[in-house]
């Protein structure tokens, strides 16, 4: 019988996800030796090719992490998609659009202005932009079309699992391959990580008062954090309560909070929810001081919002996008 | 978001109500007519004139009697107005309250849009909202439970006893909670109520004597409430009853007091004089027994003293008791907390603290009092009888950072300083310096008469915050200030005003009270119901209502309990709210924020479980912990994501 096979591949993303992967260790060689990879443009020497020549549906699983954000990825995934029996949006990005979806939030000219020109460690003195089509020699040339707005992967493709995370800890893949390989999936369109939140198995949830108010917001780095405590009985805004959880919380025993990258639970908006939770624990005394302390939220969106944009009621497209 | 579950099978019936011209007026009913039978969703549309009027809601329900609907929307006035009216028509003829949905066209729309084009396009965006909710309605259920009709009373006061009595009377149970060792309050550390001079102890000891012998009174002292959950009819409390190291097999023999070697100013007292670390406030005190105050005795300082525990002839000491909980559940909550005195130190110009022999009327009163540190015999600190005294009116009130108000009960206060020295030393001056006089009654104001003739010298100062109290260089007393020469006296007394219990703040948050902004708890209507609070079932009396004097206290605390009686019937059931919260425990993460944000103390933690859950007795269905909860787990009844969602998205298009 002839092995399993399982493509990963990769678009608007950082590589953590590929990385996480390989975090796998010892068991990596368990999985390379249960499967054939066929596409692994990250870890290996593979050409698309090969996988436009495989019949459809020959490909057991594809893991497709990262956003969608230009017309070369939609080819891909949907390449991949023909090609594969099962479709997993791997990680946050391809799952709720992730860090890259923040983009939305900003139109493109904005973005290519701080990518191309106007950030520090870049020198482009004629302004040069990237765009479909160009000419350069007399050769014209053409590259792929950046989108107006980044997409989840669910948006251009059908998905039949996500495993959200940034990115999803090899813990949670080896338990997500394990229950592919025995069949043991869930009903499909399922996300592969619990429906309650990080604090129903955060060892802090004991240690949160039976009332929280927070009468002064801070963060991470203006405090000494205390080990034992719940980051909200603290004033520090941790995601926890908002987000899946599944991670084991690796970022809590490192005292740090959760940024919330498992993302939202089924049917809800994780940063509209946690918005909505920490407006009933602030304690301000007047509307003057309550605006303060809002205030002191820098950067809200990518505090609540930082990994599910495109997932979220403030819209993963943008005004006059096109692109569908 | 909007996934829906538009079954076509289901009857939806839409009245729309003209509600004479008052909608009609403003509003193109042919119009909405249109625009409904091309919108779909709607099988019958029914037009009334006047909907509420007996004959319309007659057809009402003989329309839903025969068409038998799955969904009503009523286009017309508020629902705050007739939700409830045409819930229960439709009860009646088989369909669920949950099933009737209000567009609000008439005070939202009608009696706000001025153009009559515009109108009909906001009345037909309401409509749509409506539609589009009611194809997510569920039903909703009706849940009652018999009135509690127990009660705790917080204080115990003459305002707090005479509740008790009253309630204990008409067989209900009261749980009386008292922040003292004993009940009694201010009333009993005076020796005679003005105007009529009767003696307060005998006046109380009856009293007392009742609420000891009450089997329907249960006295909690010195106690505090330290939770306050539920609503009118349906109370949970926690009592904490502290310690006292004294058991109730004690008689109060006094045996210890002779040798307990600690000896403490007592504030009971008011400084004046001095108790034991075992002691009673007065003779007679409720609860009977005596308590021992931890922070004076040496048993508890160095463990170097036992000598109560040989002496007790009733083995009643018991260094080992611990404060003691009790939850209770009652129907109603009178609070009669008393008042507080201003600090009259923080005005150096008065002398207070500063100047000996310069009292407040309280500290005179202790003076005066048989029960107080000299026995009734009002002395200066060197033991001497005074043959002289000034009274100062609306010291501390209506000066610099003073209280902004009159307390309207220390004028004739404070013409007990000449009545009762006089009987003691009938040769005795008497100066009132005053600026406005206030008498509640007539019998007040006789008093204030027979005070003038006996001897009293009142004299009005236009500015009583230039008064200066220091020692004179006989030794004396020295009272400066406007519109009078100076005076000599052997004694001076402050005539201050009335402030809320300490405390009071700290108790308005426990029930959810707001201050007003002297720092009394709003009461419900200035007229109607004075002893309400702004929160059904919580009641007010006394001076935590406002500044008032004894009999005023009282008629107060006996209408609360009146109101109460009539309202809290045996056997009476009392509706409770149907779109309460529920908590999906599957979805439950147990982060427990949403008890942090619930106004009503209705949700308690399963700590087996691990998840939160919605006491449903106490729930108001207000949506706060469902708009906190972040993942979803705590859902509003009727008020779903769903049905605001799809509300939401009508309205819009």
């Amino acid at each position: 019988m002839s092995k399993p096979k399982v493509a990963v591949s990769w678009n608007s993303s950082c590589g953590g996800c590929d990385e996480s992967i390989v975090d796998l260790e010892e068991k990596i060689l368990d999985v390379a030796e249960a499967v054939e990879f066929v596409l692994w443009p990250c870890a290996m020497d593979f050409k698309y090719e090969q996988i436009e020549a495989l019949p459809d549906e020959d490909i057991t699983v594809s893991l497709i992490n990262g956003a969608i954000q230009n017309t070369d990825q939609e080819h891909v995934v949907k390449l991949l998609r023909r090609k594969s029996k099962i479709v997993i949006a791997f990680g946050s990005c391809a799952c709720y659009g992730g860090v890259p979806s923040l983009l939305n939030l900003k139109n493109l000219d904005d973005s290519f202005r701080v990518s191309y020109t106007n950030s520090p460690t870049v020198i482009n003195e004629q302004g040069t932009v990237p765009s479909a089509d160009s000419e350069d020699d007399g050769h014209a040339l053409s590259l792929p079309s950046v989108y107006k707005s980044v997409r989840k992967l669910d948006d251009v493709i059908d998905v039949d699992y996500f495993l959200p995370g940034c990115p999803p800890t090899a813990s949670m893949i080896a338990s997500a391959l394990t229950a592919l390989l025995e069949g043991k999936l869930p009903e499909r369109k399922s996300v592969l990580a619990s429906n309650k939140s990080l604090c129903s198995s955060c060892s802090r949830n004991d240690s949160k008062p039976e009332t929280v108010s927070i009468k002064n917001l801070v963060r991470i780095h203006e405090v000494k954090a205390d080990p034992g405590l719940c980051f909200l009985a603290q004033g520090i805004i941790c995601m926890g309560p908002a987000t899946r959880d599944g991670c084991d919380y690796p970022c809590i025993k490192g005292n740090m909070p959760c940024t919330g990258c498992l993302g939202p639970f089924d049917r809800t908006d994780q940063g509209a929810k946690m918005t909505g939770t920490l407006g009933g624990l602030l304690e301000a005394g007047d509307e003057e001081a309550a605006k303060k302390m809002a205030d002191g939220i820098v950067d809200p969106a990518g505090t609540f919002y930082r990994y599910s944009v495109a997932a979220s009621l403030l819209g993963g497209k943008r005004e006059g996008e096109e692109n569908e | 978001m909007e996934n829906s579950t538009d079954n076509k099978s289901e009857k939806t019936i839409l009245f729309l109500c003209k509600c004479g011209t008052n909608i009609a007026g403003s509003i193109d009913f042919d119009r909405i007519k249109k625009w409904v039978k091309s919108y779909g969703g709607i099988d019958i549309i029914a037009t009334g004139n006047l909907l509420c009027s007996p004959k319309e809601k007659e057809k009402f329900s003989q329309i839903l009697r025969t068409k038998k609907p799955d969904q009503v929307i009523i286009a017309a006035c508020t629902p705050k107005l007739h939700e409830k009216t045409f819930q229960e028509l439709a009860e009646k003829e088989g369909v669920n309250p949950g099933r009737i949905r209000f567009a609000n066209i008439r005070e939202q729309c009608a009696w706000v849009v001025k153009d009559r084009e515009k109108a009909t396009e906001k009345a037909i965006h309401l409509i749509r909202a409506a539609i589009r909710r009611s194809r997510f309605s569920e039903d909703l259920f009706r849940k009652t439970m018999k009135v509690n009709t127990d009660i705790l009373i917080i204080g115990g006061g003459i305002a707090g006893i005479q509740a008790a009595r009253a309630l204990a009377r008409s067989g209900r149970k009261v749980y009386l909670v008292e922040r003292e060792i004993s009940i009694g309050g201010f009333l009993i550390k005076c020796e005679e109520v003005a105007p009529n001079m009767e003696c307060a102890p005998c006046m109380l000891s009856p009293l007392l004597a009742e609420i000891r012998d009450s089997a329907s009174i249960e006295v909690f002292a010195p106690a505090m409430v330290e939770e306050v959950v539920g609503f009118f009819g349906n109370f949970k409390a926690r009592i904490r009853q502290r310690a006292r190291y004294v058991e109730n097999t004690c008689m109060a023999c006094e045996e210890c007091f002779e040798v307990c070697p600690v000896s403490v100013t007592s504030k009971y007292h008011h400084n004046l004089g001095n108790r034991k670390a075992v002691y009673t406030l007065f003779a007679g005190s409720v609860p009977g027994a005596a308590a021992i105050d931890r922070n004076a005795c040496l048993h508890f300082k160095d463990g170097s003293c036992d000598a109560c525990v040989a002496a007790c002839p009733y083995q009643s000491i018991n260094f080992e008791q611990e404060d003691s909980v009790k939850e209770v559940e009652v129907g109603a909550v009178i609070v009669a907390t008393g008042f507080s005195s201003p600090d009259l130190s923080a005005y150096p110009e008065l002398g207070y603290g500063a100047v000996e022999n310069v009292l407040s009327t309280g500290d005179f009163e202790r003076l005066a009092s048989t029960n107080g540190p000299t026995e009734g015999e009002i002395k200066l600190k060197s033991g001497e009888t005074p043959g002289s005294a000034v009274v100062i009116h609306c010291a501390g009130s209506l000066m610099q950072e003073g209280l902004p108000y009159c307390s309207t009960t220390c004028c004739t206060a404070a013409l007990k300083v000449g009545e009762l020295l006089r009987k003691q030393n009938s040769e005795a001056r008497v100066v009132n310096i005053h600026g406005d006089l206030v008498f509640n009654k007539p019998g007040e104001q006789k008093f204030f008469e027979k005070q003038k003739e006996e001897g009293t010298i009142f004299i009005r100062s236009q500015d009583l915050k230039a008064i200066k109290i220091t020692t004179a260089d006989s030794g004396k007393i020295l009272v400066e200030g406007k519109d009078f020469d100076r005076i000599e006296s052997d004694m001076v007394v402050l005539a201050s005003g009335m402030k809320p219990a300490k405390g009071t703040g700290a108790l308005s948050e426990l029930l959810n009270l707001s201050l007003d902004d002297l720092g009394y708890i709003v009461y419900d209507h200035e007229v109607l119901q004075q002893t309400r609070s702004s929160l059904d079932g919580i009641y007010l009396a006394g001076c935590a209502l406002m500044t008032c004097n004894a009999s005023t206290a009282v008629t107060q605390s006996v209408s609360a309990s009146g109101d109460i009686m009539s309202r809290l019937v045996p056997g009476n059931e009392i509706e409770l709210e149907m779109m309460t919260a529920v908590i999906d425990p599957e979805l439950c993460s147990g982060c427990k924020l949403c008890i942090s944000v619930c106004p009503f103390k209705a949700i308690v933690y399963n700590k087996e479980k691990k998840v939160s859950e919605v006491m449903e007795a106490i729930c108001r269905g207000c949506g706060t912990c469902s708009a906190a909860c972040p993942n979803g787990a705590s859902t509003a009844r009727n008020f779903t994501n769903h049905q605001i969602l799809a509300e939401i998205g009508g309205l819009l298009k």
